[in-house]
């Protein structure tokens, strides 16, 4: 008997579009989770250092408050592969660690420094080109306090 | 009409579909791989840099500062300002040489901050290598003990 053969003209390039997609999706994972996980161990790295050089110039006056904000903004650490500045860096002051002010009035009274950078906006590369987002925020904060100055999160 | 022969057909495509793939593979280990050092690399010279930034700074002599100075490139590389004898590196092939630190000093000798930073580590990561130089880097501010005419243990 005589069989017909299905014809299988285009079948490579149907599995090589399907594989290509998966495989495009796993260099994103790669790639984009690589770089998000960087960016958060910087992003971390860099709070660590900026809530202890905070805490440090902390002396109970208000020029020490424009002292530590003033050290932070110098800070020589960068993030994205050391590529970028931080942006949008936000320094808080406590006396007990439950109520956060930016400008506090009391400044004898505070103790602890909380740095946030939470703007760290990474752009995604691979994932957005199969439905993942444009891209990542990639935040952190530390808090740090004095005599001696420690990290205390 | 005669049907010209397909025969082969099938090995000419699986070649060139190979060689996409694999290097597509390649190019993700690669950037894997290296992501993955780089992310070890950072979280590495945070912690050195955590550690010098506490530790008393010894300064009886430049033998004495020196000696410090190594037991923080030993943080880096090992974990451990003092590790035992063929203590493996937490990031593979880093040497303590490879480690930079540096005080910023606010005269009379008084360090202010510690700077920690690679330089000349290559990463090979098979396909191609990666030199590090000048990151990852950080900068903690001063909070140890001064201690100018101590020396060390």
């Amino acid at each position: 008997m005589r069989v017909r053969r299905v014809r299988e003209r285009g079948f490579v390039l149907i599995a090589m579009s399907v594989s290509m997609f998966l495989l495009l999706a796993v260099i994103g994972l790669a790639f984009d989770l690589g770089r998000v996980y960087i960016a958060r161990n910087e992003a971390q790295v860099f709070t660590d250092a900026a809530a202890m050089t905070a805490a440090a110039r902390l002396d109970g006056t208000p020029t020490g408050l424009t002292t530590a904000r003033e050290d932070v903004a110098h800070l020589p650490i960068r993030w994205n592969l050391g590529t970028e500045d931080f942006r949008g860096v936000v320094i808080e002051f406590s006396a007990d660690q439950s109520h956060w002010e930016k400008d506090p009035k009391d400044t004898a009274a505070i103790r602890f420094v909380r740095v946030i950078a939470p703007d760290n906006n990474l752009e995604i590369t691979f994932l957005r080109a199969v439905g993942g987002p444009q891209s990542l925020k990639v935040p952190a904060y530390a808090v740090a306090t004095v005599n001696p100055v420690r990290l205390v999160e | 009409m005669k049907r010209p022969s397909e025969r082969g057909h099938a090995m000419l495509e699986l070649a060139v579909c190979a060689a996409v793939m694999v290097s597509f593979l390649a190019g993700t280990f690669q950037f894997g791989y290296t992501f993955y050092i780089y992310n070890q690399l950072v979280t590495a010279v945070g912690n050195g840099g955590r550690y010098a930034a506490q530790r008393s700074f010894r300064a009886g002599s430049p033998w004495d500062i020196e000696r410090g100075n190594a037991a923080i490139r030993n943080m880096v590389v090992y974990g451990d300002p003092q590790p035992v004898t063929g203590a493996a590196p937490v990031v593979p092939n880093l040497k303590p040489e490879q480690v930079e630190v540096r005080w910023v000093t606010a005269g009379q000798g008084a360090p202010k901050a510690i700077d920690v930073f690679i330089h000349g580590y290559t990463l090979n990561a098979v396909f191609h290598a990666f030199t590090f130089e000048g990151r990852p880097s950080v900068e903690f501010p001063y909070v140890g003990r001064y201690a100018p005419s101590e020396t060390e243990p």
